[in-house]
């Protein structure tokens, strides 16, 4: 940190030439590369030696002689916590206002909750086992249902930038799930819905695979399928 | 420029004995030395590579060294005899006490060992011979770990040779565990060769014979011990008042906050932040979570009575505050084993993070001003 701002205050004293911005390495991070990511849940520490395998007990020893991370704020080890339900409580911050954005969360999940168990008292006996009525398994469930399975990644060649079909890892699938039904959320709605409300009916569609969200996924994969013939201009 | 502030600082010393009153002496060898270093300068210093000390240089840096210690040791009235290496720096950081941010650039005295980089004594005889059968490679302890390494690599192979053919081979002999350490870092390996090298992989060949413990000695001549991390926890020590009860407290900080707890093992779960309730303090459900966070970890959630101070910050570097604190007081209640398992849990770490400063030419410490083409 301390040779960028040395590098910056060099380049400003050369006041002829045009300042321009070095390309120095962006993410960085305060500790030294050498911590280890915690571990959190408790169920990690009460597995008897006999049950890991060689790779676990390795690790085991290397977490014996390295240094950890502290763990952030929003991360506890209680059952409640979830760590994609943090995810998409970060992504809907906004502003850095994450009280909001937990309220929001929670109504949703209430919700939810309120719909189906509504559903439930109204069906007939054969369709209440169908009913699901968990929150939290309709959420992973429905974001399961969005997450796409090929993305598109523009590629230039002769001139010309061609859409190619490309495999995405599992943190791109899911962040583009979440994305995909925020944004969704918070333009495609009317003026006096409120955000929990609207999410609501959105993820208990995605639940049934229905809705815009998977609509639009369902675009992409059209893409996808449409330029399959490029796939090849994929170096990677 | 270490060098130099030692030799200054050394001859200081020195001559402090001789001369109690002469103040010339010691000017004029400064002037003398400012002198020298300003004639030096006019010659290209970057090609002549980094500076060489001759032996006797060294030797003579020694000497000064160990007649400053005893006077420094006189200076502060401590016993020459015992006087550490700790003892020294406490010494210079009282006599030169210095605000320079940079530590490097602070008056140092060290051993001229560590200050000045390991030399090659001249490597032939009177007649030019060289004594190293290598010496003409350039590298010469380089190649000789190669030349040492293959050797040792070919006396393990007809080892096993020589098993197989007695039909005594087997494959998942007790390779060496080499859990406990770690491969010298190319840097170390420098050092200890006083020699530049790159990558080489001849020991992991070594290493992944099943009868390379026979050059066990070898391999972990090469290898630094780890140790434990679990070994640098300070664990505070359990108090008792006078109603029998033990409690015990420490301090945590997080950003700009710092806080203090005091754990009481009574059996109620009451919290009390700067004197009101917690959850009059921490309206946030979030950060009350951290507060009981390495409670609910160990399963103590009811047995203990909080009672905690906290200044500085916002409510979520107050919270994560409190969090250090009280993961360290529960230390003195836990196992070694559970202590281990809250530092795994990143429980135990203060963490680093804070505002990064704002950069000039740009908006804020990454915002970069709009960028315009003309």
């Amino acid at each position: 940190m301390d040779t960028h701002v040395l590098k910056m205050a060099a380049s400003v004293s050369g006041l002829l030439k045009p300042w321009t911005s070095r390309v120095v390495l962006v993410r960085w991070s305060r500790y030294n590369p050498y911590y280890l990511e915690p571990e959190v849940r408790k169920e990690a520490y009460n597995r008897p030696e006999t049950e890991l395998s060689p790779e676990d007990q390795e690790e085991r020893q290397l977490k014996t002689l390295r240094p950890i991370k502290a763990a952030t704020s929003g991360v506890t080890s209680s059952v409640f916590d979830d760590p994609v339900i943090s995810k998409f409580i970060n992504m809907m911050m906004r502003q850095g206002k994450k009280v909001l954005a937990r309220e929001i969360m929670l109504q949703t999940l209430e919700n939810i909750k309120k719909k189906q168990v509504e559903r439930y008292h109204k069906a007939t006996g054969g369709q209440k086992e169908e009913i699901e009525c968990n929150p939290y398994e309709i959420f992973h469930q429905a974001l399961e249902n969005c997450k796409p399975v090929v993305g598109l990644a523009s590629i230039q060649k002769g001139g010309k930038s061609y859409q190619v079909p490309i495999p995405l890892t599992d943190n791109r699938r899911r962040f583009l799930a979440m994305k995909w039904m925020i944004t969704e959320c918070k333009e495609n709605k009317h003026r006096r819905t409120l955000m929990y409300e609207k999410l609501s009916q959105e993820l208990l569609a995605a639940f049934q695979k229905e809705g815009n969200v998977i609509k639009k996924k369902h675009e992409l994969h059209k893409m996808a399928e449409a330029n399959r013939a490029y796939a090849h201009y994929r170096w990677w | 420029m270490a060098s130099s502030c030692v030799r200054v600082v050394g001859s200081i010393l020195g001559k402090c004995a001789n001369c109690s009153a002469i103040i010339s002496p010691v000017t004029l060898q400064l002037f003398r030395q400012v002198c020298m270093s300003s004639a030096l300068h006019r010659k290209n210093l970057a090609a002549a590579g980094p500076e060489q000390f001759t032996a006797e240089f060294v030797k003579k840096q020694i000497d000064e060294f160990e007649v400053g210690k005893r006077h420094l040791a006189n200076m502060m009235g401590e016993d020459p005899e015992n006087f550490s290496q700790e003892d020294i720096d406490r010494s210079i950081a009282y006599l030169f006490p210095s605000g320079l941010f940079e530590k490097k650039a602070r008056p140092l005295m060290k051993h001229p060992d560590e200050i000045f980089p390991k030399q090659r004594a001249v490597q032939w005889g009177a007649d030019g011979r060289p004594f190293h059968f290598l010496f003409y490679t350039g590298k010469q302890s380089y190649y000789f770990l190669m030349h040492e390494l293959y050797g040792k690599l070919l006396n393990v192979e007809k080892h096993q040779d020589r098993l197989r053919a007695k039909g005594l081979f087997s494959s998942d002999a007790n390779s060496m565990s080499l859990g406990m350490s770690r491969w010298f870092t190319k840097e170390e390996l420098e050092v200890s060769l006083v020699e530049t090298i790159s990558t080489h992989d001849l020991m992991e060949r070594l290493l992944s014979m099943p009868y390379c413990s026979l050059e066990q000695q070898f391999i972990l001549q090469y290898r630094r011990q780890l140790e434990a991390q679990s070994m640098h926890q300070i664990v505070q020590p359990l108090q008792q008042d006078e109603k029998g009860v033990a409690y015990s407290s420490a301090e945590g900080l997080r950003k700009t906050s710092r806080s203090s707890v005091v754990l009481r093992d009574c059996g109620s779960g009451r919290v009390t932040v700067n004197g009101q309730d917690c959850h009059h303090y921490f309206s946030v459900l979030q950060d009350r979570e951290q507060l009981m966070f390495p409670l609910q970890f160990m399963g103590v959630l009811g047995r203990f009575d909080l009672k905690c101070t906290v200044s500085g910050g916002g409510r979520s570097s107050q919270a994560g505050a409190l969090r250090l604190a009280i993961s360290r007081a529960l230390l003195s209640f836990l196992s070694e084993k559970e202590g281990e398992a809250m530092r795994q849990a990143g429980l135990l770490t203060p963490d680093p993070r804070v505002r990064e400063r704002k950069k000039p030419g740009q908006e804020g410490a990454r915002r970069k001003y709009t960028w315009k083409k003309r």
